[in-house]
């Protein structure tokens, strides 16, 4: 198994990386973890012309997060750092968590934040999470840059909105709201090298009462084009102090909104049964967290 | 075109003549000859091919090695100590049975190390979790995990 023939590039700073972005334009793939990279342009499913390894690229790594005010993370920061971050597990446990259990460690020591939302697989771990906490992507190019919720940021099967000339440098993630919790969960066939055959995670805002929901936001993966942010749950919960019934009644909506396939990894049936399962559960554990903040 | 590369493996700089598409497993096996690595799924899923680069486990077959340049390569030739004595986590390996056909046991013991450089003190849930990108179809994974700990309780001590 070879690789196409293609030009490398390793440059050093951002605006290196920026001109030939924007010089070499579609024809080029950019190099982080290439966990998912390698293995296409293995099977030959696309061949692009030239490389660019942003891995040479200080600026892209990093997670910046100061108490009170959320947390930037660099596009290329490895998921087996953001998993062991002891600040992300802080402030962020469902992002930690979602990281960890992505693909094996070597995978996750590859592997880079900003690339698993950029492969814009529907069953990807950590843009569920991200979508539920608010994340937003910033999108740069040699003239500018703008910011974009990162749910407007994947469009669906491997397409972004992103131009020719830009690429994703950093995710800006808000602070987490007094009285909330975000939890994450998925399901698949074993623990590790799977793919997701549905993944959730579940943001919770209580009012000061600590029982009546202010926010929630419920996101689903892999049951959807891409990450799929429940409009009927929100409805449904807001204003009220939840019960077991109203939760059900809640994941019901969930499951009505998912429009999972049929695939090797699982079934679209079992798909929508699963979305019950862990929305209950998750709102469950997240109520019950926000509870205790 | 071929490019003239440095790489740094196990602490001696190999001069080798490379292609950008070469991958890192390929040059390690068979420009630079250190055959211990090995080339399984080639596809990143199995483990087999697992070397540490700056001390962290990464994928050889889905490495470019021209992005290796600049970084200290350890393969598992490299574990061995000076003194010709096999490095603690082997001899666990060894002393545990935990080698059968051998042909997952490098990238294996590479992980091993890797886990056990972050957290000496691992419970038998973390060493599973951080060696789940490893797999042995000979399906030895108990005596892996028991040489792991037992590895680990040997590191506490003297910390290697």
């Amino acid at each position: 198994m070879f690789l196409n023939h293609f030009e490398y590039f390793a440059p050093k700073t951002p605006a290196e990386t920026l001109e030939l972005v924007a010089r070499l334009g579609s024809k080029a793939k950019i190099l982080a973890g290439g966990t998912d990279l390698m293995v296409v342009m293995k099977a030959k499913a696309i061949s692009p012309d030239y490389l660019i390894d942003i891995n040479g690229v200080e600026e892209f790594k990093g997670i910046f997060c100061e108490p009170g005010k959320g947390a930037v993370i660099g596009t290329n920061t490895k998921l087996a750092e953001i998993q062991f971050s002891e600040a992300i597990q802080e402030k962020y446990p469902a992002l930690a968590y979602a990281a960890g259990e992505v693909g094996s460690s070597q995978v996750r020591h590859m592997a880079s934040l900003g690339g698993n939302s950029c492969n814009a697989s529907p069953a990807a771990e950590t843009p569920t999470p991200l979508v539920a906490l608010g994340a937003k992507v910033v999108l740069s190019s040699i003239s500018g840059e703008r910011e974009l919720p990162l749910e407007e940021f994947i469009l669906g099967v491997r397409v972004l909105d992103l131009a020719e000339g830009e690429m994703l440098t950093k995710f800006i993630l808000p602070e987490p709201k007094l009285k909330s919790a975000c939890r994450y969960a998925y399901m698949g066939r074993r623990d590790a090298m799977e793919i997701d055959c549905v993944n959730m995670a579940v943001t919770i805002e209580l009012e000061n009462d600590g029982e009546t929901v202010k926010n929630i936001e419920l996101v689903m993966g892999s049951v959807y084009p891409r990450p799929l942010a429940s409009k009927e749950v929100t409805a449904l919960l807001l204003g009220q102090k939840l019960s077991d019934q109203l939760i059900e009644k809640a994941a019901e909506a969930a499951q009505g909104e998912a429009k999972p396939i049929d695939d090797i990894r699982a079934s679209a049936e079992y798909r929508r049964e699963i979305v019950k399962v862990l929305a209950c559960r998750l709102i469950k554990e997240a109520y019950a967290a926000a509870k205790g903040v | 075109m071929k490019k003239l590369i440095e790489l740094d493996i196990n602490g001696r700089i190999y001069e080798v003549a490379i292609d950008a598409r070469d991958l890192l497993i390929d040059v390690i096996r068979n420009k630079v000859g250190l055959t211990g690595s090995k080339k399984g799924c080639g596809d990143g899923d199995c483990g087999a091919c697992t070397v540490l680069i700056d001390g962290k486990p990464e994928l050889s077959c889905i490495k470019l090695a021209i992005a290796s340049q600049g970084k200290k390569i350890t393969t598992i030739e490299g574990l061995v100590q000076e003194s010709g004595q096999l490095h603690p986590i082997q001899q666990a390996y060894v002393d545990h049975g935990a080698v059968q056909c051998g042909f997952c046991t490098p990238g294996m013991i590479l992980s091993s190390k890797a886990l056990l450089d972050r957290n000496p003190n691992p419970t038998e849930q973390y060493i599973k979790h951080e060696l789940s990108g490893n797999i042995c179809r000979c399906t030895g994974y108990k005596r892996i995990i028991e040489a792991v700990e037992a590895a680990a309780k040997v590191w506490s001590k003297e910390g290697v």
